[in-house]
């Protein structure tokens, strides 16, 4: 993935794109967007920088995960077995990019009880333990069945600014190598060795 | 999948929503759609959590406790439909039997259209002149408007994105998640920037347009026009940078004005004068003999000394140096120098471009206002200063510049020729904004009523909108000065919590509300509004399980079509699924009350009326009801589609695709190219509108109703209460500001924007600047409370940041909701109004908008550091 950081304005529309299409429960965010800042009044740099997986290709939860409950696929989508996971967290420790999630149970985001409010709420829930479980880590998995289908990520899909952008990192004429090539994307922490599979094009 | 307008905030992008087994599930946008492009934000994503919210209105509900004020339980009691519809039916008829001026109405500028049926239609069916726009109209429309509609014929102003090079925003943030189009300007903005679209900010803080622009300009809040007036006199009188052409023919520069400041017009004629360099003489502006005219010089016409009046708004600007400026705005002088420069130079006066095989002005500049700068007493002023450095490089309306929103021009639908809009000059060359959404055009100005009718006294004055003089604490001596023969008796609201959107609530309640005998109130939540005051409350369908006529248009009054070249759409909105449990669209309860209260002939014609105007044309709604046919608003829709669009594209096509769409021409995105229609540099028209007033005012005892003197023909700046504030206490100007995940006061109820919310570090809080925190003793997470000269005050969590000016605090949104029937929204974010006073000292003299800025002293809550 690549995400543009001269279009991004931080408005939360695929922190909330992800939340509506994974069904996240209370306290899990699998897409979030952080601000930056850094300077002194006048001259201020705040900088949104949305967050997600960054599926890397050396993953630092694999290596620390007890039960081999991360699993990567051939395509490089980094994901958890939530029947395998036993929640210990490891995993979340060892992230460098905080994108490990973890929920105790699921509540409802209107009472906070175990039984849903809504229709809506029955539906959420339902779709909740099809994506991931109770006492399990859960993230982001770059919208696999929705991948699959030939449709983009939600977050991408939803985007305003249209500032992500998904394909083939491996396919050096796909658009997102061409953009990583053109406008010098960076990843996020190279130094840990990660080589995360998201890129950032610079602000200015 | 069924298409529909999205209806969380008004920027009514089109989508797609997924329905399960009857269960809305999820929303996307449609990538075919010009309304959105596809995409969708935070807040339209959230909208089945507001569908679904077990909070929600499902029943009428009755007040059992005939206390009313803030925090007091209303003891709601249910009823059902039949008692609700009595109840309403004898309150309407009983107040039109004392005086049907009794009855207020009072909607949401959310829902334009929605409105224009609920309330628009119905009040002028009962015979009532009252109305306003709860809270979102009175912050963001008085000056605004009045100035986008006098200059573009439109509700405001937005960057060429397509071609524009330069933008200077002024507390506005068009194209960054807030606001009108806020989708739509999303996308175009970032395509913008992604080209090389300059945007260079004047903010008191780091907003986000201000973090994403190329230069944050840090202005003191309220003074926008000071240094926007000394661009302006940098422009015409130092760098000599302005487009002759443009202000020739294009506005009433050249119109010859005598002694006493008014046109100095023909005898014979009228009209107003020119003056005709070649011949040496006098000449009316419509002459074809006059192939020049001056902008500048003196003259003598018939022994009259006249000067064009370019020349004397030159004269007047003389005055606004870059220095003097600086000490009022805090920018430096070399800052506003380099601007100004870079924004003449850029303009590239004199060029063309040719789009679509038409050639025109090219002028890639653009200076915008919105809300930020006109959210202050001289605010009709303000809009004025800032737009009018357009205007002096001749970027209004053409490729590059600032455009109306809108546009204006629409050549009529491909086929049936309807939905025709346009804008044409009066008898003084002056643009006249034909389709404007209210009857009420901002130019010309309508003669003031003698006495005046309204209980906010609007129709004393010229502004096409409402005042709050109805809640001022004297309103009760200015209705009896001013022979007002009635009295508030029924208000009818949709979709407003007024309590919390207008001002400090106590002083709206006790000053106005109170004043009512009842109150209905149509809306999804008993929020503070209600529980404070309302003594009934039905049950409204959200926008997922209602129908609306259009929600793109009227364009004007709607604002929320992609500017530039592309394509129009009419869209509608339609019921996802049936209202839940007793929930009812309002417009159902608005035609049945019409037929009980026996004004069913004359709603039709009021509604026939509001179409015809807002949508062109000449429909007859009358003739699809006959006398024994109950009056249903899927018939209303359908006739307006047909009539429209054609016999094929009745409500059943727009069903099932949504909406329809078609290219836009060259010729109403870029209309001022197109069209002989001047705008006034030099407001003349305000002279003698304002005499006017002024009159009727003396007539009736009250001769300093408001201080005429700002009636005039000139810009200035003038300061509020704000900035002449004596007590050094009271040191910091605080102001609040849009926003992108939040709509009004409707969205903090909404779980998951709640929760990104208490995530991230400035919706929920106030800012502080970090040295200003430090000297005070106060950091991070500290709960502080601000409090105003008068004693109101306002409690919230500092954020401490470099980003904003050390003299300013900034509060998001409209949060700190304390109602019961709000559960998720109590207690959230900070709430900023409590700081509004409600009073003549805080309204625009010439608009009567509300100034929304405050000068507040910081202190820390006596108790420990929130956790």
């Amino acid at each position: 993935m690549v995400i543009d950081l001269k279009r991004c304005t931080g408005c939360h529309s695929c922190t909330v794109a992800c939340k509506a299409e994974h069904h996240t429960p209370p306290g899990v965010f699998w897409a979030k967007v952080v601000r930056v800042e850094s300077g002194k009044y006048p001259t201020v740099i705040r900088q949104a920088v949305p967050l997600l997986c960054m599926h890397c290709r050396e993953p630092e939860c694999g290596m620390v995960g007890p039960t081999g409950a991360m699993k990567k696929s051939a395509s490089g989508i980094v994901t958890v077995d939530s029947k395998e996971c036993v929640g210990c967290r490891y995993c979340a420790v060892a992230c460098p990019y905080g994108a490990r999630c973890f929920a105790p149970e699921w509540k409802d985001y209107f009472t906070g009880e175990k039984k849903p409010s809504s229709p809506f709420a029955e539906y959420s829930k339902k779709k909740w333990a099809e994506e991931s479980d109770k006492g399990v880590v859960s993230k982001c998995n770059f919208c696999e069945e929705r991948v699959e289908q030939g449709k983009k990520p939600a977050c991408v899909n939803a985007c305003p600014c249209e500032a992500r952008t998904f394909g083939d990192l491996d396919d050096s004429e796909s658009e997102v190598s061409q953009l990583i090539k053109k406008r010098r994307g960076m990843q996020l922490h190279p130094e840990y060795g990660t080589d995360a599979c998201v890129y950032y094009l610079p602000a200015r | 999948m069924v298409k529909t307008s999205c209806g969380m905030c008004y920027g009514t992008c089109t989508v797609d929503v997924r329905v399960e087994d009857g269960i809305v599930v999820g929303i996307e946008g449609d990538p075919d759609s010009p309304q959105g492009y596809g995409n969708i934000c935070a807040k339209g994503l959230s909208a089945p959590m507001m569908l679904y919210d077990p909070n929600r209105l499902n029943y009428p509900i009755v007040r059992t406790n005939p206390v009313k004020g803030i925090g007091v339980d209303p003891g709601w009691k249910r009823v059902s439909w039949d008692e609700a519809m009595n109840i309403l039916t004898t309150k309407l008829r009983e107040c039109r039997q004392r005086d049907p001026r009794g009855l207020y109405m009072v909607g949401s500028p959310t829902f334009p259209a929605e409105r224009a049926f609920n309330i628009l239609s119905f009040r002028k069916a009962f015979g009532t002149p009252n109305y306003y726009t709860g809270g979102g109209g009175l912050h963001c429309g008085n000056g605004a408007h009045m100035i986008g509609g006098i200059y573009h014929a439109s509700w405001s102003v937005i960057p060429d994105f397509k071609y524009c090079n330069l933008a200077i925003y002024w507390g506005c943030s068009k194209g960054h998640g807030a606001g009108h189009a806020a989708n739509v300007a999303a996308k175009q903005a970032a395509d913008a920037k992604a080209r090389g679209m300059r945007l260079i900010v004047f903010d008191p803080f780091l907003s986000t347009q201000a973090s994403t622009a190329e230069e944050w300009v840090p202005i003191k809040a309220g003074t926008d026009a000071a240094a926007a007036l000394s661009m302006a006199n940098l422009l015409v009188n130092e760098y000599g940078t302005y487009d002759r052409e443009y202000l020739k023919w294009k506005t009433n520069g050249p119109y010859l004005v005598g002694p006493d400041g008014l046109y100095h017009r023909d005898t014979k004629t009228g009209l107003p004068l020119v003056w005709n360099p070649l011949e040496k003489k006098a000449e009316t502006f419509t002459s074809k003999s006059v192939k020049d005219c001056a902008l500048e010089g003196e003259f003598n016409v018939d022994g009259v000394k006249c000067s064009p009046s370019f020349q004397l708004l030159k004269n007047h600007l003389k005055k606004y140096t870059p220095e003097h400026a600086s000490e009022i705005c805090g920018v430096s002088a070399n800052t506003l120098r380099r601007i100004a420069k870079e924004f003449g130079e850029e303009a590239k006066i004199g060029s063309t471009i040719s789009i679509d095989g038409k050639t025109m002005p090219y002028r890639p500049v653009a200076s915008i206002y919105f809300r930020g700068s006109q959210g202050h007493y001289n605010q009709a002023w303000d809009c004025m200063s800032l737009v009018l450095l357009n205007h002096f490089v001749g970027a209004a309306d053409v490729p590059g510049g600032a455009l109306a929103f809108g546009p204006p021009v629409h050549m009529g639908y491909p086929g049936t020729g309807k939905l025709k809009y346009s804008v044409e000059p009066d008898k003084d060359g002056l643009l006249v904004a034909k389709n404007w959404p209210y009857a009420h055009l901002p130019y010309p100005p309508l003669e003031p009523k003698d006495p005046p009718e309204r209980l906010d006294l609007q129709d004393l004055f010229y502004i096409p909108t409402y005042t709050t003089i109805m809640a001022w604490e004297n309103n009760e001596e200015l209705w009896k000065k001013f022979k007002i023969p009635y009295r508030p008796d029924v208000m009818i609201s949709f979709a407003t919590n007024q309590i919390m959107s207008v001002g400090n609530p106590k002083t709206l309640l006790e000053n106005f509300l109170k004043k009512f005998g009842f109150i209905a109130s149509f809306n999804i939540y008993s929020t503070e509004f209600e529980e404070a005051a309302a003594d009934l409350v039905l049950p409204d369908a959200s926008f997922l399980e209602r129908y609306s006529s259009a929600t793109t248009f009227p364009t004007v009054g709607v604002s929320c079509h992609a500017t530039g070249l592309g394509e129009w759409i009419w869209a509608i909105r339609q019921p996802i699924i049936k209202p839940m449990y007793e929930r009812r669209p309002m417009i159902d309860v608005i035609l049945e009350l019409s037929e009980r209260l026996g004004l069913r002939e004359k709603y039709l014609e009021a509604a026939r009326e509001w179409v015809n105007r807002a949508y062109g044309g000449d429909l007859d709604l009358r003739k699809y009801f006959g006398p024994n046919d109950k009056l249903n608003f899927e018939t209303i829709l359908d006739a307006i589609m047909k009539d429209r669009f054609g016999p094929d594209k009745g409500l059943d096509y727009f069903k099932e695709h949504g909406y329809l769409k078609w290219d836009k021409r060259v010729e109403e995105v870029y209309w001022r190219a197109f069209n002989d229609v001047r705008i006034p540099v030099y407001l003349e028209w305000i002279i003698r509108a304002g005499k006017k007033s002024k009159a009727v005012a003396e007539k009736y005892g009250v001769p300093d109703l408001v201080d005429w003197s700002a009636h005039n023909a000139l810009p200035d700046w003038r300061p509020c209460p704000t900035h002449t504030e004596k007590n050094p206490d009271y040191d910091l100007e605080a102001f609040y500001w849009r926003s992108a995940l939040h709509t009004y006061s409707m969205t903090m109820q909404n779980p998951w924007l709640n929760e990104v919310s208490q995530n991230d570090p400035y919706t929920y809080t106030i800012q502080l600047n970090t040295e200003t925190a430090a000297k005070k003793g106060v950091k991070e997470g500290d709960m502080v409370w601000l409090e105003n000269s008068k004693g109101s005050k306002t409690k919230g969590r500092l954020h401490v940041t470099d980003g904003i000016r050390p003299d300013h605090v900034a509060i998001a949104a409209n949060a700190g909701h304390w109602s019961k029937g709000l559960p998720i929204a109590k207690s959230k974010g900070v709430f900023f109004n409590e700081l509004i006073e409600i009073d003549k000292e805080h309204t625009c003299p010439v608009s009567l908008g509300q100034d929304i800025c405050v000068k507040v002293k910081l202190y820390k809550d006596g108790g420990a550091r929130s956790g």
